[in-house]
């Protein structure tokens, strides 16, 4: 069992090390398209060995215990940091690496850290179940998907130094981090996993190396290190703490006074991992750098890492003031992002203020912390990773193709790349349509709200109900622009056929799972989510989704309409497409109409961005204060409960 | 009567009322401007002739998009009175208003664009308030369906009346009354032509037609969900509130969108959100 897990961290690591000498196109191909087939493989084999999935803790093959690897591996991590900011001339991440390192140094050396039980250091449950499987498998088909990406980016930037070989590096190190995240039980090992994904989105991010994505890198890598300090300090805090360094144990009941307040500096480092206001900003910077680098870090790694910790929290945190406190950064962090993402037309850029709501909802979920709104969240990052990848990776498709990642340049896709477009339009209906996905979970928050006394409960509705309907808005827009049709050119269709295989293969298959998902949402609820909640607030079994025929029947219909209706009508190439109405003017399907003093115009339309109601940028700053005083307050508040 | 039956009732009886409805609205608005006025069954002559007539297709989405716009808008009655979770006929509602607007949208004439835009704007104004208004009456009825709203022995609009007078306000945008119905218009000469409908005919407006029939229909029976102890004073209360929007409609001017907003949003927060504080401080 343990030789499965280790496998599972170990391999993506090993076979990161030889893409890093492999230098050869295709060689590296091979070898990423092997290497990924092996790591779905064994994260299949792994969810299944396991079983049912009820909570199982062991240690290394033949009891080892990491001893002071821990204490090395941080070492090198902080070198590493520091030596990379002072090259940038930056200063503010070596004393937060320095700090962490110094912390490391006093527990381990100091022999303040206890001894780990050889047979806890890892634990595997549900949660991790569903953890597994989305990196293991969303993850891997976005590496296929970079072989296509990665070839054409270097392509139409000529410009940018190609480095392949330490992208397809840092994208299987962070697959394996990743595995030893969510599998760790070891609260020291796991903040070794936790840097090593934080330097590989600096790494990611700062891909291009240019001054602007320079800046962006050293924004998230100082974000994620306030996070990670949080994180050591929470493990000092913890020192002294019978059983303080293992987290089943740490967040098998609610926590009492005396753990309050590391409980809220984990908080804060899940915080800042899952973006959450006022720490947005890094991951919208993420946003510049090449689209499989999003579609990683806001699906299967990094974001996730954080609402993971957060949904492990959550029962040591419900009912208490650290958990309202953290719900209330989700949900209005939910609530503000969507209205910035109203205001955007950068679709990359709108699919993050979007990843940054759905975060919310489940920081939300976590922080106020019942059952079912943990199965709220829980169910939430699986549709949200498999939808979320697919829609970033078809605008990254998009983007090579047609050289935009404006919303306005995508009108009349369907009649232009129908293919993708259907693609792209599964990914939207896995969002958001109702009643799909995210939308049964939303549903489900709103019945668990209204079980929420007091202020908090009303406050929680009215934010939802809000939420959701900016929500309605900017998917609708982007939707209206890509089901406008018009008839074109036969050269206007060629741009689909130069998408490369291993982009069909990644986004159908996406597709795929995101109608399964949809199909069997009944049995994931009853056998996998919902058992978790019950195990981790060891509650009375209930049903936590309760649907009939009928509306199995609508949501089925409701997720494969869209899609449906685009294939369909693409091949429709014989169909009489009328002439709309210009008041009397001329105008043709081909878009052309006649201009005021003869010729003609072709027609562009613009969607509307509610310029004058809501100020994005206003909006944006006015969350990051709001949420930045609640979690300054919820960390103060709890150093000197504890001091 | 098996809930499975009242929601094939609804799918068969709503557009016959909704028809009818439109029917009357039209013949007391004539009376209004100094007119006479159609027969009363008018509308159903309209559709009947809509159906005999050429549709121009301006590309093919836009017919199943709107069969959509019917079919998601009956299903959201239907599943309501068939004992569906009312929180979720929410999400349906607003499924089937998206389908309008798409439909309009991908036509990409000027006219229908605009008309598109605005109806995706007066629904981000009026979704907050269905959702809180449907959980609201969940919450004051400990209930989840039409059903269990109904034989629950509270009384939902002496607990609501802030989310009544709001329903009052957002129901302007759903009946698509002036000063609200900025993204149509029923009369000539306006900056907007038709707006939505601006390049449907034939069987397409028809379709627009009958999913505003179900939409009046599923609206009545929102407002009997606040009478719940009485289904014959909901049903007053409906036409009393719908003579009112007519009134409204034929002495005011079209509002700009930004308006519409800020004014559904405010009223929303004030009326509805207030009424839900209350609520949940009262510890209902």
């Amino acid at each position: 069992m343990s030789e499965l897990i280790v496998f599972l961290i170990a391999f993506p690591v090993v076979v990161s090390g030889v893409l890093l000498v492999v230098t050869k196109g295709n060689i590296r191909n091979a070898l990423v398209v092997g290497a990924c087939v092996v790591v779905a493989a064994a994260s299949l084999i792994t969810v299944f060995t396991f079983g049912n999935g009820n909570a199982l803790f062991f240690g290394l093959p033949g009891g080892v215990t990491p001893g002071h690897l821990v204490l090395v591996m941080d070492a090198a991590i902080a070198v590493f940091i520091v030596v990379v900011s002072l090259q940038n001339g930056r200063v503010v991440a070596p004393i937060m690496a320095a700090a962490q390192l110094g912390i490391a140094l006093y527990l381990d050396l100091g022999g303040h850290l206890p001894d780990p039980d050889p047979s806890r250091l890892f634990w595997f449950d549900r949660l991790t179940m569903v953890m597994v499987l989305v990196i293991g498998i969303v993850g891997p088909l976005i590496c296929i998907h970079a072989l296509g990406y990665m070839r054409d980016y270097q392509r139409s930037n000529p410009m940018i130094r190609g480095r392949r070989t330490s992208f397809f590096f840092l994208l299987f190190l962070f697959l394996g981090a990743m595995f030893g995240l969510v599998v760790s039980n070891d609260l020291p090992m796991m903040s070794v996993f936790w840097e090593i994904t934080t330097i590989c989105s600096f790494l990611l991010i700062g891909y291009t190396r240019t001054e602007e994505t320079i800046g962006y890198a050293f924004d998230a890598l100082n974000m994620n290190l306030l996070g990670g300090l949080g994180f050591s300090v929470a493990m000092l805090l913890l020192s002294g703490q019978p059983d303080g360094m293992d987290l089943a144990r740490l967040t098998a009941g609610p926590a009492g006074a005396a753990l309050l307040p590391a409980i809220a500096l984990l908080c804060l480092a899940g915080i800042t991992k899952s973006a959450q206001m006022p720490f947005s900003s890094w991951l919208l910077g993420a946003m510049y750098a090449p689209s499989p680098t999003s579609a990683l870090l806001h699906s299967s790694t990094m974001v996730k890492a954080g609402v993971f910790l957060l949904l492990r929290l959550s029962p040591a945190m419900a009912g208490s003031a650290v958990g309202m406190m953290v719900a209330f950064v989700g949900l209005l962090t939910f609530l503000f992002a969507s209205m910035v993402a109203v205001t955007e037309r950068n679709t990359k850029k709108v699919l993050a203020y979007s990843t940054i709501g759905s975060l919310g909802l489940i920081v939300g979920c976590a922080g106020i912390g019942t059952p079912e709104l943990v199965w709220v969240g829980v169910m939430i990052v699986i549709f949200h990773a498999v939808a979320k990848a697919l829609l970033f990776l078809v605008v990254g498709t998009l983007e090579n193709r047609l050289y935009t990642k404006d919303m306005e340049n995508f009108d009349t896709l369907l009649s232009r790349m129908p293919r993708v477009s259907a693609l792209a339009l599964t990914g939207i209906a896995g969002m958001f349509i109702a009643p799909f996905g995210i939308v049964v979970a939303k549903w489900t928050a709103i019945r668990a709200f209204l079980e929420v006394p007091g202020f908090e409960g009303a406050t929680f509705l009215i934010i939802m109900a809000f939420g959701s309907s900016l929500t309605i808005f900017y998917w609708g827009k982007l939707l209206i622009k890509i089901l406008s049709m018009r008839s074109i050119e036969p050269y206007e269709r060629s741009v689909e056929d130069r998408v490369t295989r291993y982009e069909w293969f990644a986004e159908i298959v996406l597709a795929v799972g995101v109608v399964g998902i949809a199909a069997g949402l009944g049995w994931i609820s009853d056998h996998v989510v919902g058992p978790y909640a019950l195990a981790a607030f060891s509650a009375t079994p209930r049903v936590f989704l309760n649907l009939s025929p009928a509306m199995i029947i609508v949501m089925l219909v409701a997720v494969l309409f869209l899609p449906a209706l685009a294939l369909w009508a693409s091949r429709r190439s014989d169909y009489d497409l009328a002439d709309f109405y210009t008041s009397g003017r001329t105008a043709n399907a081909g878009h052309l109409m006649g201009a005021a003093l003869g010729g003609t115009r072709t027609v562009t339309l613009r969607n509307y961005y509610l310029e004058g109601v809501i100020d994005g940028s206003l909006v944006f700053r006015s969350g990051t204060a709001v949420c930045g005083v609640i979690l300054a307050g919820m960390v103060l508040v709890g150093l000197v409960v504890r001091a | 009567m098996n809930p499975l039956a009242y929601g094939l009732l609804f799918v068969v009886v709503a557009p016959i009322f909704g028809g009818l409805l439109a029917g009357v609205d039209r013949i007391v608005s004539a009376r209004m401007q100094g007119r006479i006025g159609p027969p009363l069954l008018q509308p159903f002559y309209d559709v009947g002739k809509l159906f005999q007539k050429e549709a121009r297709q301006v590309n093919p989405v836009v017919e199943p998009l709107l069969l959509g716009h019917v079919g998601f808008m009956a299903a959201a009655g239907a599943l309501a009175l068939g004992g569906t979770d009312l929180i979720f006929i929410a999400f349906v509602f607003a499924l089937a208003a998206l389908c309008l607007v798409l439909a309009a949208g991908s036509v990409n004439s000027p006219y229908s664009f605009a008309g598109a835009e605005r109806e995706l704007v007066v629904l981000l104004a009026s979704e907050p308030f269905f959702i809180l208004m449907l959980a609201a009456i969940c919450k004051v009825t400990s209930a989840s369906t039409f059903a269990g709203v109904l034989a629950s022995p509270v009384m939902v609009a002496l607990e609501l009346p802030g989310v009544l007078l709001a329903f009052l306000f957002v129901a302007t945008i759903k009946l698509r009354k002036s000063p609200f119905d900025i993204s149509t218009s029923h009369h000539p000469h306006q900056e907007l032509v038709n707006g939505l409908t601006s390049d449907m005919s034939g069987r397409l407006l028809a379709y627009v037609e009958m999913a505003h029939w179900y939409e009046s229909a599923l609206l009545c029976a929102f407002v009997v969900l606040f009478f719940n102890w009485s289904v014959p004073l909901g049903l007053l209360a409906f036409a009393i509130a719908y003579g009112l929007e007519v009134l409204v409609d034929n002495s005011t001017s079209r509002a700009k969108w930004q308006l519409v907003l800020r004014s559904t949003w405010a009223v929303t927060l004030l009326f509805t959100g207030g009424n839900v504080l209350a609520l949940f401080l009262l510890g209902r």
